[in-house]
């Protein structure tokens, strides 16, 4: 009876096992399944509820972070407003200039997003990952709201990622920081191009990297969208989005690994509203 | 512990809360710029109280509801739950637990052991970008998050499964006689 009893333990662990290996190798890399779109639409509406009930809790403890965060970055901002406010007086002159121009060629057009035929929605993140190896979240917008996979999603600060996948009423968004996520990117005003890849396990960097390293970057310098487009083939992303500032360019880490460190303007660990841009040639 | 339907629908209701609870909340709260992850401490739990078959098959279910719902693959949280489940089951069948210390205690080993192999399954899947050595600061710190929530949730599971636990009457440690006049 004993033996009979733990047999048919090791039968159902085994099987377990199996299936999770089975699901594993059935499913790694591919788009969303049937399932997976089942359950996610009927969850739906229940995170939704969920995020808003709990947001008041969550903002609390939350508040704790962030306080004990703003202490040390009181300084380094204080700092930044002085370089910036240098930089403002120079870019009014730059801005003025650049719409006299504008208004040359015909091109007066105010924003990034308005040269390009994107749309932006807006929606509400509903869940989030546990896991660092997965930076993903659940946003309240899917099909109906005109969302397809691979949109560009950004926040008020950049850009912060593409949609995943998309069921009826939610979506995920693939963060910049999740280890699959991979943006064409250029320095500004240099221009010198690269690729912008997260470092796993840590939210607040990127890696620029193949950059040219005959031209050199430097440390504040900000980060954009490449928005490449060659014959048939474009870049997920509109060009210029804003994606992040320099933050470590050792001449060493330029000229032997050709990347330097990016810090995003998007705070990816406290999304609380995105915004989808959906519509854009593809 | 002795599964019936009702006590299925319990731990069904326990799974799906929990992980509401971690996808709404905890993965969207940071101390120290880490999240906690309450969901091997509550695997933990289940399998310390229902052994390990509840523990596997509870790790497994909950892994799969994760995956689902964040559209990852299939079968890697389920993996990785199902082992911690199962490892806490085995702990509560040979070993005697006694001791207020020992749920939290276990609930962050799990949250390590849960940590580790979650890597070890990402790495071996292939990761192509670089792993920041941060990443072994949110495994530490989630650790010491599932100590201190290991308490409450163990006594919640406890609370809400106690009709199907099988509890065993508590030695009380006699009181020595007082002999007078010695």
């Amino acid at each position: 009876m004993y033996r009979k009893q733990v047999r048919r333990r090791r039968a159902v662990l085994a099987l377990l096992i199996i299936s999770s290996f089975a699901l594993l190798t059935l499913t790694y890399g591919q788009r969303s399944g049937g399932l997976q779109r089942t359950v996610s639409a009927a969850f739906s509406p229940v995170q939704t509820v969920a995020d808003r009930a709990l947001k008041p809790a969550r903002d609390l403890v939350n508040w704790f972070d962030e306080t004990f965060d703003a202490r040390g970055e009181n300084k380094r901002l204080a700092e930044e407003l002085e370089a910036v406010r240098e930089q403002a007086v120079a870019g009014k002159a730059a801005v003025g200039e650049n719409a006299e121009l504008r208004k040359l060629l015909r091109l007066d057009r105010t924003g990034v997003l308005a040269a390009s035929a994107y749309e932006p929605v807006t929606g509400r993140v509903i869940a989030r990952s546990p896991t660092i190896w997965y930076a993903t979240v659940t946003i309240d917008l899917g099909e109906g709201d005109g969302v397809r996979v691979d949109d560009p999603v950004i926040s008020g600060a950049g850009l912060v990622g593409r949609i995943a996948s998309v069921g009826g009423g939610s979506s995920q968004v693939t963060l910049l920081t999740d280890h699959t996520s991979a943006v064409t990117a250029k320095v500004v005003p240099q221009g010198v191009q690269g690729m912008i890849r997260p470092e796993v396990g840590d939210p607040e960097d990127l890696v620029l990297d193949f950059i040219d390293s005959s031209r050199k970057v430097g440390v504040g310098d900000a980060v954009v969208t490449a928005g490449w487009r060659a014959q048939d083939f474009a870049s997920l992303f509109p060009p210029n989005l804003p994606v992040g500032e320099v933050t470590k360019a050792s001449i060493d880490e330029q000229v032997a690994s050709r990347q330097v460190q990016v810090r995003p303007y998007a705070d990816m660990r406290n999304l609380d509203f995105v915004q989808v841009l959906t519509g854009g040639s593809r | 512990m002795i599964v019936t339907p009702k006590i299925l629908a319990r731990l069904a209701a326990i799974a799906v809360g929990g992980v509401l609870l971690q996808l709404s909340f905890f993965s969207r709260v940071e101390l120290f710029h880490v999240s906690p992850d309450v969901l091997p401490a509550l695997v933990v739990a289940l399998g310390l109280l229902g052994g390990s078959m509840t523990g596997a098959g509870a790790g497994f279910s909950i892994g799969l509801l994760v995956d689902c719902l964040l559209v990852q693959a299939l079968g890697a949280t389920s993996l990785v739950l199902l082992g911690t489940g199962y490892l806490a089951g085995l702990v509560r069948e040979r070993f005697e637990i006694h001791g207020t210390l020992a749920p939290p205690l276990l609930c962050a080993g799990g949250t390590l052991f849960a940590g580790l192999a979650f890597a070890a399954v990402q790495l071996l899947l292939g990761v192509d970008a670089p792993i920041s050595g941060l990443l072994a600061r949110d495994i530490a710190l989630k650790c010491v998050y599932a100590f201190f929530l290991g308490w409450p949730i163990y006594l919640g599971v406890r609370r809400v499964l106690r009709p199907a636990l099988v509890e065993e009457p508590r030695v009380r440690r006699r009181r020595q006689p007082t002999v007078l006049g010695t």
